[in-house]
């Protein structure tokens, strides 16, 4: 039987076609269906070709992997805003002594470090790089890397949403602002808690390898923090950073900082009367006429008192130290991984804070079954007043949907009345199992069930350390509940319906349904 | 209609009130101050606060009038403390009165400036009559007067020659402190910066610091005729809140580092020695807060 595909058909002139094999060529009558195939031939054949030159490519290449090479220089090409300098400190670590016998397989390599270091640089938007005979030398080559930098000034407006909390921002970056690769960058956001805040940083590497970068920062923000402490904190302060190292790799990433900050407790209670009298003398007219007006309004101005004492400015200068590894598939709803947080920081380097502070956090994800996921994590916080006792802004709050759910925001610990004091000493942990929904194992809603379990405390000096921890660990507010849980890049939002199981008679609860919108969940 | 909509229904109300299983006791809280015993004057702190020259008295005017007014109605034994910042008051202006509560709260009360009087009539149990103790209505009348004259010429005088905040303290301080524009001390009121056909709008003061000083001279010396020998201002027999009001004035301006300003008192002798009376008077009725030691105890909180 004959096969058409391996048979010319009978010939037709003028302009018969007699190829064989036929290749799959449609029939002629259907010009779209003929020009697409054509195009698919074209692309496989280009393919083929290319791939049989880089076959080739690699045999000559392997063959001649111990051949004596050197690199006569090293060329890089469209880095019109960049430094020589820094381009220089950053390829001249890479390259062999000159002493040194090299190799073609030493200059690839070379090569390649060279191309990846000056990706890293996050100055070019394409390295490519070509092997060129050198003029004076015979056995060497000159490396030349053919670059294209990116914009470097970089503007942007954006609405965001997250830690139960949505405002809108502007950003201006500005990158290789001086030509080494800094990056200035100046941020002005408004958002429902966060009022308003302001950040400019400037950021250079610090290192050849660039693994290591420093930045200095100025910030100012202004926080309502009306919801729990009856009150609202301004920061003013700058901050100098040095980050080494990454959070996805085995080492890690560490951040050495310090901090100097102005925090401004202030606008405790908002003004009652419609009219604000100055004068001396009127407040002893308006006694008379108006003095059960006067009794409501002192009534709750009496409840926060405390807060009234916290009032104020303080200023902390600070060290800290942070070590962050995070192996997780995903930062949001992990499948794997984990991810570890450890903080410390001393403060009393000047200004009225003095305290060491540790923070540890961790969070693991394991796949118990197909679609069905266990998610456990945990937090604790430790901060000692060094010779003075510690200030409500340094203070750790606990409660709420990011934190321990079913509770209220910061609604945990130390109250008086109306208002979360803060605590010295806390420690929370969840458990989470958070599988698909039945059927529907594509969408990015889950179900999840949870139990999570926690305690702030204010740290009692009179008695020692592992008395207050015992103290607070036996003493544990539990709460559980299910939900539903909606990844919506780049925030997480829950759902949940739950209640408090056990809790303290000061905590603020919550029973019933709780939204919580965030990143960084227990 | 709305509400029943909107409430929880029962059942579910009855399965949340369950919860939670079990109650622990209150967290403790060391922050908490003691139950309040006596009544505390929050003021701006003195001009000398260290221990062994302490003086109780508040550098600031506004302040020292209440101290003044606690004090010549007959009050004593009133603590007072400077360690909570104006931040911490209510509507973020000293002073405010803490004192015990009468439904027995272990944190008392507190009472903004316009609350005082009722307290303190409460605490006498008797207030100060129609004639607010003055010896007859033309007085009461001739009183607010005096009381204009000080608190516009005088306190306009003497805002003028205190340091104004710098342009970056008003910029790194996140909740500026509120002070009483001068335009609502001086009558009539300054001209803006700008001009009146400018573009821009109307901004700032254009006070004339000679014509200021002219007024607060002539008001200063209107008053050491006005008092002459007599014990209390406008012949009272007992002193009067106008007596506080202008022993504040007085006292501040005795102690301003301005010379201008300090010399207009400090050579006209009665008003010295009535100064001089009166601030033995005041200062004998207020203690220092035992609870607040000598640094600042906000740190604390």
């Amino acid at each position: 039987m004959d096969d058409p595909e391996l048979t010319a058909p009978p010939l037709k002139p003028p302009l018969a076609d007699t190829s064989a094999p036929r290749d799959g060529e449609p029939a002629a009558d259907d010009v779209d269906r003929i020009l697409r195939w054509q195009e698919e031939r074209i692309a496989r054949k280009l393919r083929g070709e290319y791939e049989s030159a880089v076959l080739h490519l690699s045999d000559v290449v392997n063959s001649n992997l111990a051949t004596p090479l050197r690199i006569a220089s090293v060329r890089v090409q469209g880095a019109a805003h960049t430094r020589a300098s820094f381009i220089g400190s950053l390829i001249t670590p890479l390259l062999p002594l000159p002493q040194d016998p090299t190799t073609l397989a030493d200059v690839l390599h070379t090569t390649r470090h060279v191309g990846a270091v000056l990706q890293q640089t996050d100055i070019f938007q394409a390295v490519d790089a070509r092997l060129e005979r050198a003029r004076d030398m015979l056995d060497a080559v000159d490396v030349v890397f053919r670059t294209r930098e990116r914009g470097r000034l970089f503007l942007s407006t954006s609405t965001q949403v997250g830690n139960n909390e949505g405002g809108a921002s502007a950003t201006c970056r500005v990158r290789n602002a001086f030509g080494g690769a800094e990056t200035f960058e100046a941020n002005l956001a408004f958002a429902t808690t966060t009022r308003v805040a302001f950040g400019a940083s400037l950021s250079a590497p610090l290192t050849h390898t660039l693994a290591t970068r420093g930045e200095l920062a100025v910030f100012a923000q202004e926080r309502d923090n009306s919801s729990f402490a009856s009150s609202a904190e301004g920061v003013r302060g700058l901050r100098a950073v040095v980050r080494t190292g990454s959070a996805d790799s085995s080492r890690g990433k560490h951040e050495f900082a310090y901090e100097a900050v102005l925090r401004h407790i202030g606008n405790l209670a908002p003004t009652a009367s419609i009219t604000y009298v100055w004068l001396f003398f009127a407040y002893l007219s308006q006694s008379l006429v108006a003095r059960s007006d006067a009794r409501y309004l002192d009534t709750d101005a009496s409840r926060d008192a405390r807060m009234r004492e916290a009032a104020g400015q303080s200023v902390k200068s600070a060290v800290s130290h942070t070590w962050t590894r995070d192996t997780r598939d995903d930062r949001l709803l992990g499948t794997r991984g984990a991810y570890v947080r450890l903080a410390h920081e001393l403060a009393g380097l000047g200004g009225d804070a003095a305290f060491v502070k540790s923070e540890a956090q961790a969070q693991g994800a394991r796949r118990l079954l197909p679609g069905l996921i266990m998610s456990l994590a945990g937090r604790t916080g430790l901060l000692w007043g060094l010779g003075r006792p510690t200030l409500f802004s340094d203070r750790f709050q606990l409660g709420g949907p990011l934190s321990v759910r079913m509770f209220r925001a910061n609604g945990m610990g130390p109250r008086d009345g109306p208002d979360s004091l803060g605590g010295e000493l806390y420690w929370a942990a969840g458990l989470s199992l958070i599988s698909d929904i039945p059927r529907k194992p594509h969408w990015p809603v889950k179900i999840h069930g949870f139990v999570n379990a926690g305690r702030l405390d204010g740290i009692d000096q009179s008695k020692t350390l592992v008395q207050n921890v015992l103290a607070t660990i036996t003493k544990p507010s539990v709460s559980a509940g299910v939900g539903l849980v909606y990844k919506l890049d780049p925030v997480r939002i829950e759902l949940n319906f739950g209640a408090p199981l056990v809790a303290s008679a000061s905590d603020g609860v919550r029973k019933g349904i709780q939204v919580g919108i965030g990143l960084d969940f227990l | 209609m709305s509400t029943t909509v909107l409430s929880v229904p029962k059942p579910l109300r009855q399965f949340f009130a369950l919860f939670p299983l079990y109650t622990h006791a209150p967290v403790p809280s060391p922050y908490t101050a003691g139950a309040i015993t006596n009544a505390t004057l929050w003021v701006y702190s003195p001009k000398n606060e260290n221990s062994e020259l302490e003086d109780l008295l508040s550098s600031d005017v506004e302040c020292l009038k209440w101290q003044a007014y606690l004090a010549l109605r007959g009050l004593s034994d009133i603590y007072v403390r400077w360690d909570v910042k104006q931040d911490g008051a209510i509507d973020g202006r000293l002073p405010n009165l803490h004192v015990p509560s009468k439904d027995g709260e272990p944190g008392g009360e507190l009472l903004a400036v316009h609350s005082i009087p009722d307290w303190v009539d409460g605490t006498l149990g008797d207030g100060p009559g129609d004639l607010e103790g003055y010896v007859n209505e033309v007085a009461r009348d001739e009183s607010r007067a005096w009381v204009s004259l000080m608190e516009g010429n005088v306190h306009a005088a003497l805002t003028l020659s205190q340091p104004a905040p710098s342009l970056l303290h008003n910029l790194l301080m996140p909740f500026p402190a509120k002070h009483r524009p001068l335009e609502t001390m001086l009558n009539p009121p300054p001209a803006p910066l700008t001009g009146i056909s400018s573009l821009l709008p109307a901004y700032g003061a254009h006070v004339d610091r000679n014509a200021v000083a002219l007024q607060y001279r002539e008001a200063i010396a209107s008053l050491s005729e006005r008092l002459g020998t007599d014990k209390w201002f406008l012949g009272s027999a007992e002193p009067t809140a106008l007596d506080a009001l202008v022993f504040a004035y007085l006292h501040c301006i005795l102690h301003s580092r301005d010379n201008l300003i300090r010399q207009e008192v400090s050579r006209r002798v009665n008003l010295v020695a009535w100064e001089h009376r009166v601030q033995a008077q005041v200062r004998a009725a207020f203690r220092r807060c035992p609870a607040v030691p000598s640094t600042s105890r906000r740190q604390a909180l």
